[in-house]
């Protein structure tokens, strides 16, 4: 491979698949076989995506290492770059470089019950995390949950209604949380009284009871959700060292010399790309600006 | 270290000899303003200049350059570097290299910026403080590595200080320019560092710095301050530490495009904004305490992000001083 930190590796659309009306989620595999070979990722981390002549922008992946010769990316439709990718179509190519960032400590927390919350997007750097739990059953329970908008917001809707339907037969019990009332809401909630329910992400941690010393919770969703979620963990006597959380900064080079993801002040300045995208409470306490 | 003696008489011939290592850049004075340009004689040097308005970075990170080219759907690395000697460095000029040197020498290294700075030869010279200059607080006044020579002014010539290999060699093909040092020699040298260190007017206590600011948080200094900062980012662009870059494509023709970066500031809306529209550093308070907590970083291996040359003071255009404001910052804690 090269040398240069820069250089993007051609990676050829497999498949694309509407997820919502803003999501699109991207299959991918890297051209060259030898890239595609030594391609090896954590979940939690990032890739950036290069659209030659139009710029590059930082995503994390969503699938699992767990399952190898492909790549996804789940892509909200926001800005300029994301509408243009919105545009391709299977068999178009884009540049690939990474993965970068630290990702969750997967290994460390092997034998141990997790605690997967998500809001909105922060499903999908979580996503990759539920498949990696799931596929090597290194771990005791998982739970996944997961507050949306809307029923028709509701990323990798087919996965998340397969895991309530079956997910107990794999350890892994998912919970939902909507908050625009709709028919699909009202007869999935009927079809699951006790996992499905309107409200925020926070309602579904009512009448659960995790062994706080055998569990970590991993956290991802909008900025807002941060504060509410960890004071519910906290109540329950998880420690700062298991609440880990995944951040959104403005990683331009994902290699730590752009400055533009750069938190925290003059006795510690985190740049959220390389020591991160993935921290701790402890950290989150240390740093200032972190959440 | 080895230290040796170069004659007033024999500077001309040592400057031109540095030729043959490669393009000679100086400090030349041109209007009001220093900056380092490419010289071919020695008479076009401002050799007691205070500071250039932009910092030697320019030279390895540059205000704009292309890192990839696009050329048949391919992006081809351009990584060109012509060997070049940068003569008459400050002492904090080359710490705010080796600050840089940190960052952008650190795995994955930034190959642009290392390229180039393997093909440069450091040549530094002393210098007497002005009254923007706080370097010596921040123990950046005097450099013991990071330079291939570093020359100090002694009445009847310079005293050299070789700090690299490379020095050894330009020193070892020029022997017969070369005195070796008396003890006369010495103690001009020392009297003349004794006078420099008298003569800085400002100072910044480094003492606690980084802890203070950090309980300083909430400060009402910041707000102050930041009502006056223009946001300009004039101190981002002159700072011999501020790294910052952006990054975008522009097309050349309708088949090759560019990949360029240029210098970023951290004083504009959009450095802290996120896909979707989330900021995380949404007010000028936010930024511009930002900028003040970036350069009061301590680093343990490479030290302060500020080296205090005196450029944010010296061309801000709402006369904010960088020593003023923490120090009203420590102030208002009491």
């Amino acid at each position: 491979m090269s040398e240069n930190p820069y250089q993007t590796y051609d990676a050829r659309i497999l498949e694309v698949k509407d997820l919502t009306s803003r999501e699109k989620l991207f299959t991918l595999r890297f051209l060259d076989p030898e890239v595609e070979a030594k391609f090896n990722f954590k979940p939690g981390q990032f890739v950036i995506v290069d659209i030659r002549g139009f710029g590059e922008f930082p995503i994390s992946i969503c699938s699992s290492p767990t399952r190898r010769g492909y790549l996804q990316l789940c892509i909200r439709k926001v800005g300029r770059m994301t509408k243009f990718v919105h545009k391709m179509k299977e068999g178009d190519v884009v540049g690939i470089r990474g993965p970068y960032g630290n990702g969750f400590p997967m290994e460390k927390m092997e034998g141990s019950n997790l605690i997967l919350v998500a809001g909105g997007l922060g499903m999908a750097p979580l996503r990759s995390v539920l498949w990696y739990a799931i596929d090597t059953g290194k771990y005791e329970n998982v739970w996944l949950l997961y507050g949306t908008k809307a029923y028709e917001d509701i990323l990798f809707r087919d996965e998340i209604i397969h895991l309530l339907k079956h997910g107990e037969a794999m350890n892994c019990s998912v919970k939902l949380a909507y908050e625009v009332e709709s028919p699909s809401c009202i007869y999935l909630e009927q079809g699951f009284s006790d996992r499905v329910c309107k409200g925020v992400v926070t309602d579904l941690f009512r009448g659960e009871e995790f062994d706080v010393n055998k569990a970590y919770a991993l956290i991802c969703g909008p900025p807002v959700m941060y504060k509410f979620v960890i004071r519910e963990l906290l109540d329950r006597k998880l420690s700062p060292g298991r609440i880990y959380m995944t951040l959104e900064r403005r990683m331009r080079c994902g290699v730590g010399k752009c400055g533009h993801c750069v938190v925290g002040t003059s006795v510690s300045m985190k740049y959220i790309c390389q020591d991160g995208p993935v921290f701790t409470y402890w950290d989150a306490l240390s740093t200032r600006g972190l959440i | 270290m080895r230290y040796i003696k170069l004659p007033s008489e024999n500077f001309g011939k040592f400057f031109k000899s540095l030729g043959e290592w490669g393009t000679l850049y100086a400090p030349v004075k041109r209007g009001g303003i220093y900056s380092f340009q490419e010289v071919h004689d020695p008479a076009e040097i401002a050799l007691d200049y205070n500071r250039t308005m932009l910092p030697p970075k320019k030279f390895f990170f540059r205000p704009k350059e292309a890192i990839l080219r696009l050329k048949n759907g391919r992006w081809e690395e351009e990584v060109e570097a012509e060997p070049t000697v940068l003569f008459g460095l400050h002492s904090c000029d080359i710490h705010g290299l080796k600050i840089l040197d940190k960052i952008y020498l650190d795995e994955p290294a930034d190959p642009y910026y290392k390229s180039r700075r393997e093909k440069t030869l450091i040549i530094g010279i002393s210098c007497m403080p002005d009254e923007y200059c706080f370097c010596k607080s921040l123990g950046t006044h005097f450099a013991m590595d990071g330079f291939d020579l570093f020359l100090h002014e002694l009445p009847d010539g310079w005293l050299v200080r070789i700090g690299s290999v490379r020095g050894h060699e330009i020193v070892w093909e020029n022997g017969e320019l070369f005195e070796e040092v008396t003890d006369e020699d010495l103690a001009n040298f020392k009297e003349f560092e004794e006078k420099r260190a008298k003569a800085f007017q400002k100072e910044l206590p480094q003492e606690g710095l980084a802890d203070m600011l950090d309980l300083a948080y909430n400060s009402p200094v910041w707000k102050k301050y930041a009502d006056i900062c223009l946001t300009c980012g004039n101190c981002n662009m002159v700072c011999p530490t501020c790294r910052c870059y952006e990054v975008c494509d522009r097309w050349m023709d309708a088949y090759s495009s560019v990949r360029e970066r240029r210098y970023d500031s951290c004083f504009m809306e959009n450095h802290g904004l996120v896909a979707g529209g989330h900021n995380f550093r949404p007010t000028r308070l936010d930024r511009f305490r930002h900028r003040y907590y970036c350069k009061s970083y301590f680093d343990p291996t490479a030290g302060y992000n500020c080296v205090g040359c005196g450029r944010c003071d010296e061309f801000c255009p709402a006369k904010i001083e960088h020593v003023k404001v923490l120090e009203e910052v420590r102030g208002s804690l009491k």
